[in-house]
């Protein structure tokens, strides 16, 4: 009996032992299909996660130009979309604005992943001083193209008289939960934008390992569209001309159209052709998508759109075709594939270029710089170079072509308020529906978009304030 | 009090202790007896010891050193207070061997003291009873009442019949009583029958017999970590036993419950208990907790019912409260669910054998909805509203409008509408046929009634057929048991080409190695092989409307073309690159791309019992599980789903000619889940009861639990079955191939390969004490820790234990409580805490890596926030209860009342937009919700003659679910309409249904809600604050009502299952659905098989008084927008009053007689009818349709035979 009781206590004893001394590594088991970040690649595989921090959602500035046609549906089912589509100033779009949030929430989870990276990159393993600040600095450029994006949507244009006063977008430079941040003025988000880039560039690379990954020459472009935005030609100039040194090339649509001929002008086959606009693109400095991440069609415009295209435009006349179903006709997007809508391209570059030329009394050059864009998208049977000695006919010219080059993405919106502020530029939008006519003019409040009710609602660790009141 | 000595063992704890029998007080002292010598005393048979013998003698000594002498010499404890014998002095008796019995006659010759043995002890009592006794002709009767398998039974009433004299047995069985001569003496138990026996005096044993009739009150429940005696528990348990479901088919764990368990609905036991965590009660077989997890087909973990032998099932405890189920820590709040299976008794062989049919017969329910003669009415209506076909027909019979003509064509060449009834209006409006030639046609498809749906049932289903049958093979010689059974089950479906096949084996045997070490060894085994059908021709890939067939009247089967269901331009593409056909023959399809799949799994334990002492035992036991689905797809060339894949990504070369990217050929889909596990146990168990009166159970143990799953599928194309060939594929090209000719097909990663893994690890701790006081009071307690990998690393969180606290006051055995029709009246009362997790939440951020096929290289996604406060989830229940028996049990029953209040819940909150995590919730433990209750179980004998008896029983369940916290709101409406659970709302329970409140229907007939202002409005509000609570999807009421009638061979069953008090949201709407057109970028209504109740729609101004039924609308309308139908469908009005009765089962058995069957050397054989869910009584006729109300019953034939 007591032998029995020695053994089962002895028992007793050893799995009691072995299972105080291991426990904390036998519940230590981590899951699989999934891990915690520690070396620099797990922080640097965040950049190539598209979806989550690759979108430029620009969805009602595209409404509100009227360069996306809308269908009944569209326009009964989202309230939103129709006020700005067709431009009712009187449409409370604070309210309205209950599921359109997705500019707001993609560029700031975007940037939640930045601020991660530039949190922990400095703790990271695995990796030389150089590639982390390699990483941190893309992570930066691509967190000031994101303000950037949001300062443009969500607050007024900036003016430097006023900049320093109006308020812009919250800036929030943690990824901790429940992290303090301010809604800062215009000037200030833009000194943020310029500061960060600036830190960047020495840690840049001439060419980075996929097009997701900012360069120098996305550093320079992006510099170049935020001083022109400021309205600060001479930096915008220089910045332009150091990033068409690292890419100056444009894609030659024409050469395009010739060799989709068939495809392009026949009237009744909407088969689509693969989008050259991708990853691959030959203008691209860097990459982002528009409002989708995955392979997709173009947004359909409408036929009064269509209008604004020059005659023998092969980029327009590759991209979309006339079509007509039951009582509805619209231009049909002909094209698959990706767009690049949010990053960096030379076209882009090319038309600062052009512009700040303008602006700077040099407008024979600025309108070479014009014609170079020209000559690779209007077909050679049609094509003309455009010539002027006016600053002004200069200008109108570049707005033009700027419009139409960069259609879907945020620079015609920002361009559009930034031409607003002068009278010899600013435009008013009319189209005529149903016999009612219908005008936007270029000081309407609608130029400013107000932020999402979720953000608003759910506003976290710091208070929003509308930039707009309806 | 007097002063009691002892004497046999020198050490001793004097102690003074009252205990009542009668009238008659017998004052005693009990030494607390050292532990150490109790065990090492000889064990001496209580029966045996008055016979065993002695040798004694003393000379001239007083009575007191005498029995001292005789306690020493006996080695027996002797009981007497000194005033009883210090009054007799010069004892003698001569030396001399002799029986205990001829001992103490001897000593006790010349006083007017007597004795009585009790256990190992002999108390010394006054004469004068026993010489009453003889002058009233009494008796003093003893004895001890056990069950057939002579345990002890203790609370047994014994009671003289005819007599308000009442005593009840004790803990080892064992009672006494004074009867007078010539009376009956009733012995009576919940649970047995009650046994009559004749007075006599001294010892009667008595065996009683379990009774047929109170079916749900047992002595004994076993909780998965012990066995308590019901009497002693203060938990909420309620046990089915095998009888009970015996006439009822056994298709599952859970239909057997079914209507069996108050408070158990729905898979759920008292409601629901987490909002992110496990909602369903834990599974305990044979002691050791099991998990049937898998991962579904979207890579979310799900929780399957545990496979058994149904037939093996001796009784289900269900365990409710926390007195009950804290002892499993962090899996306990939703209710544990313990099952035990039978095991031989001693010394028998027992064959048993079990056959049951089941079918019912094929139909498909549609007479609630739209006919042939409906859809043309709607399809005509479409025509005549639509503005741009206002034109008269030419005298030809022939529109000839050039605009008309031109609209039509086109809607009709960009394939917009492709139904029979439409493309013949586009027809005769784009000028091809004539009004005449359009009207033939509309009227011949409106005379087709139902016809597809009847195609459907005639070709597409079948009665199912359900066959099971099952071997028990028992065998129990000396020390060992040996149990066997075999199932084996095989289904065919409705669906014709699924069924599935299944056989279990299950092995027990059970050893008693030395008196004091038990060996358990037992092992389950299962395997099925299921085919499942994959293409439902209710959904064939293309629309039809019921003017439509699947068969011709020759009967061949109909073909949907290409060419009339797509648009001119993608079938150019076909023809022009020379595209597989994308004909879609529906009967051909029905038997192609099987899912087949193999399950194995296999259960095996061992355990080990050491008895240390009589009150000390020691348990080991190990359970292993292995489980491995195997899922095999072979996706046949032929089939429009390969066809249709081939087809879409293909793209066109450079010199203009199609490129299949994919080869084309069959593809082989295969999908393996492994499940390993083991559960390692070790617990001491304490049981002693002290001086008849103190009983004590302490349990101490502790407790390692892995299990892990391994999930992973592949997918192989141009695969040879025959060869077992396949061509590999560029799958990089293949993830990037966009720009396809007709699109409608794109590939991931996962069209290739997923892996996936989870891994749960358990640590626990536990303890468990129970103690009552004379049966009277009880008192029990449990505390238990758990650590597990799932939860946060702070020590904060993973050292709170679980615990509850209980105490039971069984009132009934108070002597002031003297009503003699009361057999049981106990008030139980309960407190504690139970946990609950979630398996697939962890504390630390975590990222997930996959290859991104755009770019190259690895891209990381964020997968969860860091939550380093994750902990388990904790419910508090407090319950209290009462267990009463009446008239001899035959009313019996149970009444609960329960509060659980569930904190730490894991909860959504909201992600902040501005941090990053807009759409995104994350869960944490914030979330607080109480379920209150009521549990009403009765059980009653109606009736009961020699060859009559009647039974009934009652349960009903109240349940009130109530979110009392969450830190959440939905930041959009359609979140908040869509997905309620994600959103729960304070004040509100946690399975609502939210709507708009409806406001009627506008003058012209549009649906009308009120906004968040109480605005009506005919658009969608489109606000979270304008989203009202439309009632529960849980509900309020359940229960049941069962009886059944036995006139000698044959029992006559029936049972009622009842819900009232919920919601459902009628999805079975009288409004045509909005549909995606690709073709138009537009939303439109879909004509489509709807509620017929559409014909009593809005038709003009006034009927908005009459009826709820908005005005069919086509889409061209002004006011027409796709909002519409989501306003209607998102109305309260469509959210309906789901009580129901459902006549769940109807049973006829007949059993043979037994002369009969004796001859064939059988034991019993019995036969039964059954009739499943025959029909069902609903308040509103669309729930009933929603809840399958109108689905055919199932018949079910059986056979039972014993040996």
């Amino acid at each position: 009996m007591k032998n029995k009781i020695l053994t089962i206590s002895y028992v007793l004893v050893f799995f009691a032992s072995i299972l105080f001394s291991s426990c904390n590594d036998y519940l230590g088991v981590m899951p699989k299909g999934a891990k915690i970040p520690t070396k620099l690649a797990d922080y640097e595989a965040f950049i190539r996660d598209e979806y989550t921090n690759q979108r430029v959602d620009v969805t009602q500035a595209n409404i509100l130009l009227n360069d996306r046609n809308l269908t009944s549906s569209d326009l009964s089912y989202y309230p939103l979309w129709k006020a700005n589509y067709m431009w009712d100033e009187s449409a409370d779009r604070v309210t309205l604005n209950k599921s359109d949030e997705t500019s707001y929430y993609a560029n700031y989870s975007a940037i939640s992943t930045w601020n991660l990276i530039i949190e922990n990159a400095p703790s990271a393993t695995e990796c030389t001083d150089a590639e982390r600040n390699t990483l941190i600095a893309q992570a930066k450029v691509l967190r000031a193209m994101s303000y950037f994006n949001l300062a443009n949507y969500y607050a007024d244009t900036y003016d430097e008289s006023t900049a320093s006063k109006k308020l812009s977008v919250p800036l929030i430079s943690s990824a901790v939960i429940n992290a303090p941040y301010e809604q800062v003025t215009i000037q200030e988000i833009y000194d943020d934008m310029l500061k960060n880039v600036e830190d960047a560039l020495p840690n840049l690379p001439e060419t980075s390992a996929t097009v997701l990954h900012p360069n120098k020459g996305t550093a320079y472009a992006f510099l170049a569209r935020c001083y022109l935005q400021m309205g600060k030609y001479t930096d915008a100039l220089a910045n332009a001309k150091l990033a068409l040194q690292v890419n100056s090339t444009l894609f030659d649509w024409t050469a395009y159209y010739a060799s989709n001929k068939a495809q392009i002008e026949n009237p009744n086959s909407y088969v689509k052709t693969v989008s050259p606009m991708g990853f691959n693109y030959v203008e691209n400095y860097n990459y982002q998508h528009g409002e989708r991440s995955y392979a997709s069609s173009e947004r359909n415009i409408p036929v009064l759109r269509a209008t604004s295209f020059e005659p023998g435009d092969a980029r327009f006349a590759s991209r979309w075709k006339l079509r007509t179903v039951g009582a509805d006709t619209y231009y049909t997007s002909t094209l698959t594939g990706f767009f690049n809508y949010g990053g960096l391209t030379t076209t882009e570059v090319y038309l600062i270029k052009a512009e700040c030329l303008a602006r700077t009394g040099k407008v024979q050059e600025a309108m070479d710089v014009l014609n170079a864009v020209r000559v690779k998208r209007i077909l050679p049977a049609v094509y003309q170079p455009l010539a002027t000695t006016d600053a002004v006919t200069a200008l109108k010219y570049i707005i033009k072509t700027k419009a139409n080059e960069l259609i879907m993405t945020i620079m015609p919106f920002a361009d559009t308020r930034r031409w607003n502020k002068e009278a010899s530029l600013a435009r008013t939008f009319t189209k005529v529906v149903g016999g009612t006519t219908y005008s936007l003019s270029p000081t309407s409040h609608l130029w400013t978009m107000p932020f999402p009710k979720g953000a608003t609602d759910n506003h976290g660790n710091g208070s929003i304030t509308q930039n707009v009141d309806k | 009090m007097k002063k009691i000595y002892s004497n046999a063992l020198p050490h001793q704890l004097p102690t003074s202790i009252v205990r009542t029998t009668g009238n008659i007080r017998i004052f005693l002292i009990v030494g607390f007896l050292l532990i150490s010598q109790l065990f090492f005393s000889p064990s001496i048979q209580a029966q045996t010891i008055p016979n065993s013998k002695i040798t004694f003698g003393l000379k001239n000594k007083t009575l007191e050193a005498g029995l001292n002498e005789l306690g020493r010499v006996s080695k027996l404890r002797v009981a007497f207070t000194l005033p009883q014998v210090e009054k007799y002095n010069n004892i003698s008796m001569p030396k001399d061997t002799r029986t205990i019995k001829e001992t103490l006659d001897l000593l006790l010759a010349n006083t007017n003291l007597t004795f009585v043995f009790k256990d190992k002890s002999i108390l010394i009592i006054e004469k004068t009873r026993t010489k009453q006794e003889s002058n009233n002709d009494k008796y003093y009767t003893f004895g001890s009442v056990t069950d057939l398998d002579l345990v002890p039974l203790s609370g047994v009433t014994v009671r003289v019949k005819g007599s308000d004299q009442t005593a009840v047995t004790n803990a080892d069985g064992r009672y006494s009583i004074d009867v007078e001569k010539g009376s009956l003496i009733l012995f009576s138990y919940i649970g047995f029958e009650t046994r009559e026996i004749e007075a006599k005096k001294g010892l009667i044993n008595v065996t009683l017999t379990p009774s047929i009739i109170n079916l749900s009150e047992v002595s004994v429940i076993s909780t998965g970590y012990q066995v308590v005696t019901k009497e002693r528990a203060t938990g909420a348990y309620v046990k089915v036993n095998k009888d009970q479901l015996g006439q009822r088919r056994l298709s599952d764990l859970s239909t057997i419950l079914d209507g069996q368990i108050a408070g158990y609905s729905d898979g759920r036991i008292r409601g629901t208990s987490s909002m992110l965590g496990m909602a369903n009660p834990l599974f305990v077989i044979d002691g050791f907790p099991v998990e049937n997890t898998r991962y579904d087909a979207n890579g979310s973990i799900i929780e399957n019912l545990p496979g058994l032998n149904l037939e093996d099932i001796e009784s289900i405890t269900v365990l409710k409260d926390a007195a009950a189920t804290s002892i499993y820590g962090a899996r306990a709040s939703n209710g544990v669910i313990v099952v035990t299976t039978t095991k031989t008794k001693k010394d028998k062989t027992e064959v048993s054998f079990s056959a049951d049919l089941t079918t019912s017969p094929n139909s498909y329910y549609i007479n609630n909805m739209t006919d042939a003669n409906d859809i043309i009415n709607i399809e005509k209506g479409w025509a005549a509203g639509n503005p741009n076909l206002q034109t008269n027909v030419g005298s030809s019979g022939f529109i000839t409008d050039p605009t008309v003509n031109a609209y039509s064509s086109s809607l009709r060449k960009n394939a917009v509408y492709t139904s029979q009834g439409m493309q013949s209006l586009l027809d005769f409006y784009s000028g091809k046929i004539s009004q005449s030639a359009l009207n033939t046609k509309l009227n011949s498809l409106a005379g087709q009634g139902y016809n597809y749906y009847k195609d459907y049932e005639k070709y597409a289903r079948r009665s199912p057929v359900y066959q099971q049958y099952n071997l028990n093979i028992g065998k129990a010689t000396g020390k060992n048991s040996f149990n066997a059974s075999v199932s084996y089950r095989n289904n065919k479906f409705a669906d014709i080409y699924s069924k599935d096949e299944s056989y279990g084996v299950n092995l027990r045997n059970s050893t008693e190695i030395t008196n004091w070490l038990k060996l358990d060894l037992g092992s389950y085994t299962s395997y099925k092989n299921s085919t499942t059908q994959t293409y439902s021709a209710l959904s064939p890939g293309y629309s039809y409307q019921t003017y439509d067939g699947l068969s011709d009247v020759s009967g061949n089967a109909i073909t949907s073309t290409a060419a009339s269901r797509l648009s001119t331009y993608t079938l150019d593409n076909i023809n022009k690159y020379g595209l597989y056909s994308m004909d879609i023959t529906a009967l051909n399809e029905l038997g192609m791309n099987l899912k087949n799949k193999n399950e194995f799994s296999n259960r095996t334990y061992a355990k080990l019992n050491v008895k240390i002492a009589d009150w000390l035992k020691y348990n080991t036991m190990f359970q292993y599980e292995y489980g491995v689905d195997r899922i095999n797809q072979l996706k046949d060339k032929n089939s429009y789903a390969v066809r249709n894949m081939v087809n879409g990504m293909a793209t066109v070369s450079s010199t203009n000619k199609a490129v299949y990217n994919l080869p084309y050929g069959n593809i082989q889909y295969g999908e393996t889940q492994k499940s390993t596990g083991y559960n390692f146990r070790q617990q001491l168990d304490f049981n002693k009861t002290f001086a008849y009166k103190h009983d004590f159970t302490f349990l101490l143990g502790s407790e390692i639990r892995e299990s892990k799953l391994e999930y992973g599928n592949n997918s192989y194309y141009n695969y040879d079955p025959e060869m077992l060939s396949y061509t590999p594929v560029d799958q990089k090209t293949l993830i990037n191939t966009y720009g396809t000719i007709i699109g409608g097909a794109s590939l991931s990663a996962a069209s290739f390969a997923v892996q996936k893994e989870l891994v749960n690890r358990f640590v626990s701790v536990f303890s468990n004490f129970g103690y009552s006081y004379d049966n009277k009071y009880l008192l029990t307690g449990s505390l238990r820790w758990d650590r597990s990998n799932l939860w946060g690393t702070d020590t904060k969180y993973q050292n709170k234990p679980s615990w509850s606290i209980g105490g039971g006051w069984n009132i009934c055995k108070e002597s002031f409580f003297d009503v003699a029709w009361v057999n049981l009246l106990k008030l139980r009362m309960s407190y504690g805490v139970g946990g609950n997790i979630a398996k697939n939440s962890a504390p630390y951020m975590t990222a997930y890596y996959t290859p991104n096929s755009n770019v190259g290289g690895v891209q990381g996604t964020i997968n969860s926030r860091p939550n380093p406060a994750l902990s388990w989830e904790k419910t508090t229940t407090t319950n209290i209860g009462i267990d009463f028996s009446v008239l001899s049990g035959k009313l019996n029953g149970y009444l609960d009342v329960y509060n659980k209040k569930g904190a730490n819940l894991l909860s959504n909150t909201m992600g902040v937009p501005t941090e990053g995590w807009g759409y995104s919730t994350y869960a944490i433990n914030n979330g607080e919700m109480t379920n209150k209750g009521v549990e009403i179980t009765l059980n009653a004998v109606v009736l009961k003659t020699k060859n009559f008896e009647w039974n009934a029983s009652f349960l009903y369940g109240y349940n009130k679910n109530e979110v009392t916290y969450v830190n959440v709101k939905a930041p959009v409406y359609f979140l908040q309409l869509d997905y309620p659970s994600s959103y729960p709302r304070i004040g509100n329970s946690y399975n609502t249904i939210y709507g708009y409140k409806w406001a009627g229907l506008s003058s012209t007939g549009l649906p009308q809600v009120y906004d968040k202002d109480g605005e009506v409005v005919s658009s969608n509000p489109a606000d979270v604050d304008a989203v009202v609570s439309c009632g529960s999807t849980v509900p309020a009421h359940t229960g049941s009502f069962g009886t059944s009638f036995n006139y000698k061979n044959v029992v006559l069953s029936c049972l009622f299952v009842y819900r009232l008090g919920y919601k459902v949201r009628n999805t079975n709407l009288a409004y045509l659905p909005s549909v995606y057109s690709s073709a138009t970028y537009n939303y439109v209504p879909n004509i489509t098989t709807v509620n017929k109740q559409i014909s009593n729609s809005w038709k003009q101004q006034g009927d908005e008084t009459k009826t709820n039924i908005p005005r069919i609308m086509y889409g061209y309308e002004s006011d027409y927008s796709s909002d519409l139908y989501d306003i209607y469908s998102y109305a309260d009005i469509n959210v309906v009053d789901a009580s129901n009765i459902r006549l769940s089962n109807v049973s006829l058995s007949y059993q043979l007689p037994t002369s009969l069957v004796k001859k064939a050397s059988l034991n019993s054989v019995r036969f039964n009818f059954n009739v499943e869910n025959l029909y069902t009584f609903a308040v509103n006729n669309d729930a009933k349709y929603m809840l399958g109300g109108y689905n055919a019953p199932n018949f079910v034939l059986g056979m039972n035979i014993s040996f």
